[in-house]
């Protein structure tokens, strides 16, 4: 397991420095000159020189990329155009409520998910497994900001019990809880959907193999069947869905951060784009850049977990 | 070792059904014989004659969504095993009754450690837990002939051969000492040499447990080698079963005529039972007489209406469904 971690992490820093260099070039690519925005379309040839020179864009492109390479892996993402302040601290102010959100999303769609995919699975085509199979179908295919505002609607207009104007930057942890629980449950039960969907079909596959009529043949008892010998087995198709789902819930997350007025990296980059914010942009691509290696990083890890010929490759 | 002496498992009008679009279909019917201690029986027959399902609904195996046992019993000791429900199977199961499937690859679980899929099988039928079960599945991995078995306890199936892990398979089905094994073409997916090998050693394990053994096989050649007595199926149904070199000298059923006579020589390949003109009806077409009427050579205007029974022939351990050969038999005796 030891080298295969190794394995993974070696693997990983290529990556890292690959999305870099695209988020680097897309940057430059795209259309649109950032000193306009500084300066406003007036702005004299002299002035637009001086702003290019102070980004330093006057330079080479490649004394460009390598000096965004090394100050980015240092850790320094510049500072904002717009406030001024350094990236880093706007989005070190921010991240952990992103997080907070995502882990409970993904906490709710596990612990809700993986249990009813298998219960479906076990009782296929009877009433279970079509009310979780209609289920799934809603949640996948329900916008997420919609089902946002649906349970705004119900929950904190009609019936109060949460916050309808987050709090969700007070010092107090319990109103911080309150103020996570709708969005989290919003972003959750989309989750959930995904997760229950892998769940019962990989369940079903595997529920057919040879290997599962071993284990019965031996008299294991039909619970310990499901939950070792065909859970084991079954969890190598969910981990995927959950690894690429991740990505999405951080997108989801912009929307769902807005309904609910919630602090996160989503308001931050619709702010930024906003007031075109353009080396703040730079900034969250690379930090999405280092979440989405992190996210894979971690499947892969996992899978070695799950799976014995996984992590003896 | 006449089966009257001690049946250990008898198996009495077995039927077993699977629903095929909506309709349920007999895919074993009316299925007879006994296994006593010490005995083993060799079930034979061309694909998708039923030798797997009647070794599944022995073992209360039967696919849910589908399948099931319509009519029949599975006296184990005189006691039935068809009535019971899942629970109670599960007690017999692997501790009185013991199952070798056909395909190694494939019967072992990919994310457990081989020595645990073993000490599994004794957690639930014997008091032997933690350190005991695994010294106690060590055993038995040694005694299967497993190479550096210690060492090899917590590897994974994918490091292990196919002859390997049917070694690891028959460790599993031995380790409570069950009455009766069943083993569903154990050597079929292996090379010829381990496939040898594999042979030798059930027939070892065999000899020194005195269990009672119904072997599946397609291979005659392993038949004369391992069984005591054969039973032959054909479509579903149990066509005849008579002591090993009883059938061998004197097959009465024209299908067992058939085979017999296909069997390679000696001096070619050991090898499958095909060359048969014509094929097993599918479950969802079977013809209304004897389902063999299509290929065989003896048919009679009798043998498409109405399906042949169970006739004794001259010795009573030889039974045969044949309405032309049980009438012969009748004549002479
Ligand atoms: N789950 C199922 N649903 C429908 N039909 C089935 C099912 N399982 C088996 N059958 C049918 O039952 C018949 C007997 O199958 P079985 O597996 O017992 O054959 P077999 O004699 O073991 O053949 P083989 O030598 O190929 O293993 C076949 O016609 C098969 O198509
Ligand atoms: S009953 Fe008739 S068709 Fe069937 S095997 Fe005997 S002779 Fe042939
Ligand atoms: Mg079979």
């Amino acid at each position: 397991m030891l080298i295969y971690i190794v394995k993974r992490l070696l693997v990983a820093v290529p990556t890292l420095l690959a999305v870099l260099t695209v988020v680097f070039f897309f940057v430059r690519i795209a259309p649109g000159d950032p000193t306009f925005i500084i300066l406003g379309d007036q702005a004299s040839q002299q002035a637009i020189a001086a702003v290019h020179h102070e980004l330093g864009l006057d330079r080479p492109m490649l004394v460009q990329y390598l000096d965004f390479m090394s100050t980015v892996l240092q850790g320094d993402l510049g500072n904002s155009l717009v406030t001024h302040r350094p990236i880093w601290n706007e989005v070190a102010n921010v991240l952990p409520y992103t997080i907070e959100l995502t882990l409970s999303a993904l906490f709710i769609g596990v612990v809700l998910g993986l249990p009813l995919g298998i219960a479906a699975a076990r009782h296929r085509n009877e009433t279970l497994d079509y009310a979780a199979r209609i289920f799934s179908l809603l949640g996948l295919s329900f916008p997420a900001f919609v089902s946002a505002i649906m349970l705004l609607l119900a929950f904190a207009i009609e019936l109060h019990w949460f916050p309808v104007i987050s709090e969700a930057r007070t010092g107090d942890p319990l109103s911080r809880v309150s103020a996570l629980v709708l969005p989290a449950v919003n972003l959750g039960l989309i989750m959930v959907a995904y997760v229950m969907r892998v769940a019962r079909s990989s369940m079903l596959g595997v529920l057919g193999e040879d290997y599962i009529r071993t284990a019965r043949s031996k008299g294991v008892p039909a619970r310990v069947v499901i939950w070792r010998h065909a859970l084991g087995n079954a969890l190598i198709p969910v981990v995927t869905v959950v690894g690429l789902y991740l990505g999405v819930l951080i997108g989801n997350s912009v929307l769902t951060e807005i309904v609910f007025n919630r602090p996160g990296l989503g308001k931050l980059i619709v702010n930024s784009l906003n007031q075109r914010d353009y080396t703040m942009l730079e900034g969250l691509m690379v930090i999405y850049a280092f979440i989405i290696v992190i996210v894979n990083l971690l499947t892969d890890l996992t899978y070695g977990l799950v799976d014995p010929r996984v992590r003896q490759r | 070792m006449s089966e009257a002496q001690h049946p250990s498992l008898v198996v009495d009008g077995l039927t077993t059904a699977f629903r095929v679009e909506g309709r349920w279909y007999d895919a074993i019917r009316d299925v007879s014989f006994s296994v006593a201690k010490n005995e083993t029986l060799a079930l034979v027959g061309e694909s998708g004659c039923g030798k797997s399902i009647t070794a599944l609904s022995i073992m209360g195996l039967v696919p849910k969504a589908n399948g099931r046992i319509t009519a029949g019993r599975v006296l184990l000791d005189g006691r039935d095993l068809v009535p019971l429900d899942e629970t109670e199977m599960e007690k017999i199961r692997g501790n009185a009754i013991s199952m070798i499937f056909q395909e190694p690859m494939t019967s072992l679980n990919p994310v457990l450690p081989i020595g645990f899929q073993v000490a599994e099988a004794l957690r639930y039928h014997t008091a032997l837990a933690g350190e005991a079960a695994r010294a106690r599945a060590l055993a038995l991995l040694e005694h299967v002939k497993i190479p550096s078995a210690a060492r090899r306890f917590d590897d994974y199936p994918h490091q292990f051969s196919g002859g390997m892990r049917q070694r690891v398979m028959i460790a599993i089905a031995l380790a409570c000492s069950p009455q009766i094994i069943l083993a569903d073409e154990p050597t079929t997916a292996l090379d010829v040499t381990i496939q040898a090998q594999v042979l030798a050693l059930l027939a070892e394990l065999k000899s020194e447990t005195g269990m009672a053994m119904i072997f599946i096989t397609h291979n005659l050649g392993v038949v004369a080698s391992i069984a005591d007595r054969v039973a032959v199926m054909y479509a579903g149904d149990l066509i005849e079963i008579a002591p090993v070199e009883e059938l061998f000298e004197h097959p009465m059923h024209p299908y067992t005529e058939a085979l017999l006579s296909s069997i390679p020589r000696v001096d070619r390949d050991a090898g499958d039972l095909k060359p048969i003109a014509g094929q097993v009806p599918p479950i969802t077409a079977m013809p209304s007489g004897c389902r063999y009427a299509d290929r065989c050579p003896l048919r009679v205007p009798r043998c498409t209406k109405m399906p042949p029974l169970v006739a004794l022939a001259v010795d009573p351990k030889h039974r045969v469904r044949c309405w032309v050969r049980a009438a012969e038999e009748s004549a002479n005796a």
